[in-house]
């Protein structure tokens, strides 16, 4: 009776394994084939080579790459620090505030619930040069316009307070759960105990919230590495290369130049980084935790 | 019958004639019979109403169903590719946006019109557009010589100068001939930011180098040295090259405004429509819209030339055109009726019905018709004249990638990251790369002076 029910369990597993292999290994398995191969159209079908030393040389003799990597850890650092910041400032602030905190959440939430599309969109025109509202501000303050999306200086960081816009609430959701989770006598205990406010935040608050807040900075880390409508909808990546990034370069390997076999490399590369990412992350939380 | 009768009976043949022949010579729509449903991929272009309209026509008249996919601008190349890789297309017309369509035509995707219907012709009022419809497999050109024919244009989209006629008329300024001419009065009339002298995409990509393509060619350079004979020396970086680039950044740092280097078509369009900009590089597709009051502060006041002459006195256009074609996997009954549709579309009635409803008309005796002599249509000449000179850029599979090398390079050259010489040798390097990975035959200039 323990066989079968022991060979019963195993084969109830095919299933989901069959659907993980299909959905997941095939096409993990078909972009490393793509990587190492050069696919081009004749007479109405595919014809794949394999060539992976090609593909290899493209990468390093593609000059937009190195740009587009520095840009990538800029962004991913800059807007994600940033986000973190904000959104524990937010949670905790929202935290204390004794009625209409609903409202304030819900009002919160609402740049998340905007189509990344919407989002490009609407900002672009917010950071228009002539008709723009920020710049019609500076003007009527008696300030000069500034070339928000055209300066190469100024261009990423544009990109970067939309993405702070979209994603704080995003961080604000997660931690604000987590500080009205936090044990009440745990804090009163501190305070009786004579704690400073700051001695509070630092030594109390914080440490209970660090899972809350890895959660939250896993997931803002590898969604900014993937980050590409709206930098696609505000800048394209100009100008120059001051906003290219990953994502970007390689949607035009793929979709704008048709170069399939060069796209897969640098995808599985971007997949290698987020992953090298979070590895060295994962181990820096449990450095801290040691 | 007496001799009397005979001579009523001839005359009243003789004034029946008379009647019916102009008609008849007309022949406004072709009858193409009954045809089972088809769908269209299309862009959401500005264009696309009109079309639309058009659509409409098409199926009062025949009773046939027609399907509009409407795709933007971005995703529709994806969409046509997965159609035409998978078992059977979706789609029984393809648009295709003309750069991409040697990719089309190499991949062995398309079916030769001919092959559907061997007595199809596209008329012979209808433009050539540069040849883009007609595919030489043998010298991989897109030429009729030799070639066969794969598509035809349903919109020949090319850049015109739009210019405030008003402005000019008031400023004493005669519409401009030459680049200089644009230099000389998008000078005088700058007064930012009132109102920029000229505006064109500085955006990187294809923006800045589709606009800067027609200087291009005005000034006698192009990017290989004579493609079309298998020649792909690369001379981007030549001199006359570097004189388009130094004139077009001139323009722009002098006469556009600061923004010039993310001036995107959407931007041109709103400034010139809005009277903050004198002149403007903008493709022909979007003039009908400087007079819809719903969309400009500025209707009536906008006239069109054809793009100015370069120093030496050359004139160069870019065609910007989209392509109609049949893919290969559908069955044979769907593309007939796609023969069907397009053969209604190309005739005199059609291109007139869309040319009213706003389009851009590809037969000639629409633009020599009574709707030149209206205003609303008083861009005619100045299109009928950029297609005695305006001609097809980037025709080879290289094309796409070869946009986005030089979209970079001419974007760093405006924005000051790179001089013209070196964004000019840079894109030079990596273009004369690509031919030689190709197994082009290729070579190179000597590099400009950085």
């Amino acid at each position: 009776m323990e066989l079968v029910n022991r060979t019963f369990r195993h084969w109830s597993l095919v299933p989901a394994v069959l659907l993980f292999a299909v959905l997941t290994l095939y096409p993990t398995v078909n972009l490393v084939r793509m990587s190492v191969s050069t696919i081009e159209f004749t007479q109405g079908g595919e014809a794949w080579s394999f060539t992976p030393l090609r593909n290899l040389a493209l990468l390093r003799a593609d000059e937009v790459v190195p740009p587009a990597v520095r840009n990538t850890l800029l962004f991913v650092v800059a807007a994600v620090t940033i986000e973190m910041a904000l959104g524990l400032g937010l949670a905790l602030l929202v935290a204390g505030v004794t009625r209409g905190k609903g409202l304030i959440r819900t009002v919160m939430i609402l740049p998340i619930l905007v189509p990344p599309v919407a989002i490009g969109s609407m900002w672009k025109l917010l950071y228009n040069y002539d008709f723009g509202v920020f710049n019609q501000a500076l003007v009527a303050l008696g300030l000069p316009p500034a070339n928000w999306l055209g300066s190469t200086s100024l261009a990423m960081w544009s990109v970067v307070a939309v993405d702070v816009w979209h994603w704080v609430p995003f961080v604000f959701l997660i931690l604000f759960a987590a500080v009205e989770a936090l044990p009440v006598d745990v804090l009163e205990a501190a305070r009786v105990d004579g704690a400073t406010r700051p001695q509070l935040l630092r030594r109390v608050i914080l440490p209970l919230l660090r899972p809350a807040i890895v959660v939250a900075l896993l997931f803002r880390t590898i969604l900014a590495f993937k980050v590409f409508d709206e930098v696609y909808l505000l800048t394209s990546g100009g100008p120059g290369t001051s906003t290219e990034l990953i994502t970007l370069h390689l949607y035009k390997v793929f979709f704008e130049q048709n170069q399939l076999g060069y796209g897969a490399l640098l995808s599985l590369a971007l997949i290698a980084a987020i992953l090298a990412v979070l590895l060295v992350g994962g181990q820096g939380v449990r450095v801290a935790r040691a | 019958m007496n001799i009397r009768n005979l001579l009523h009976r001839v005359l009243v043949a003789a004034g029946a004639c008379a009647v019916v022949a102009p008609a008849l010579a007309q022949a406004p729509f072709v009858d193409v019979g009954k045809q089972p449903p088809i769908t269209i991929v299309t862009p959401s272009a500005p264009w696309y109403p009109a079309f639309e309209k058009t659509v409409d026509l098409y199926e009062k008249q025949t009773g046939n169903k027609v399907k509009l996919d409407v795709t933007p601008f971005v995703g529709i190349l994806e969409k046509m590719r997965n159609a035409v890789r998978s078992g059977q297309s979706p789609y029984d017309l393809l648009m295709i946006n003309s750069p991409n369509t040697v990719e089309f035509y190499e991949g062995g995707f398309l079916t030769p019109l001919k092959e559907i219907d061997a007595s199809f012709d596209v008329p012979k009022e209808v433009f050539s557009y540069g040849d883009s419809g007609w595919w030489n497999a043998q010298k991989r050109w897109r030429t009729a010589n030799g070639g066969q024919l794969m598509a035809f244009t349903p919109l020949g989209n090319v850049q015109l100068l739009h210019y405030r006629g008003d402005v000019f008329r008031q400023a004493g300024l005669a519409p401009p001939k030459t680049w200089q001419d644009v230099l000389a009065a998008c000078t005088k009339l700058s007064d930012p930011p009132k109102m920029y002298g000229f505006v064109a995409r500085g955006e990187r990509g294809n923006g800045i180098r589709y606009d800067w393509h027609s200087v291009l060619m005005a000034e006698g350079g192009d990017v290989a040295r004579n493609a079309e004979a298998g020649d792909f020396t690369v001379i981007i970086n030549s001199p006359q090259a570097k004189n388009a680039l130094d004139l077009f950044i001139e323009l722009m740092k002098k006469c556009a405004p600061p923004n010039y280097g993310s001036l995107g078509q959407g931007d041109v369009i709103q400034l010139l429509a809005t009277g903050k900009a004198a002149m403007a590089d903008v493709v022909v597709a979007a003039t009908a819209s400087f007079d819809d009051p719903a969309k400009s502060a500025v209707v009536g006041k906008v006239d069109t030339v054809p793009l100015p002459a370069g120093r030496g006195g050359a004139r160069g256009a870019a065609i910007g055109n989209w392509n109609t074609a049949v893919p290969k996997n559908l069955p044979d009954a769907q593309k007939k009726a796609a023969l069907a549709f397009s053969r209604w579309f190309l005739s005199y009635g059609a291109q007139r019905a869309f040319a009213e409803a706003g389009g851009i008309p590809n037969r000639s005796d629409v633009y020599t018709s009574d709707l030149a002599k209206l205003p609303a249509y008083r861009w005619f000449p100045a299109y009928l004249e950029t297609q005695k000179f305006a001609a097809q850029d980037l025709g080879y599979a290289e094309g796409s990638q070869i946009d986005q090398i030089l979209g970079l390079r001419l974007n760093q050259a405006l924005i000051g990251e790179m001089s013209s010489g070196k964004a000019l040798n840079a894109a030079a390097r990596e273009i004369e790369e690509l031919f030689r990975k190709n197994g082009r035959k290729t070579g190179s200039l000597p590099p400009l002076p950085e």
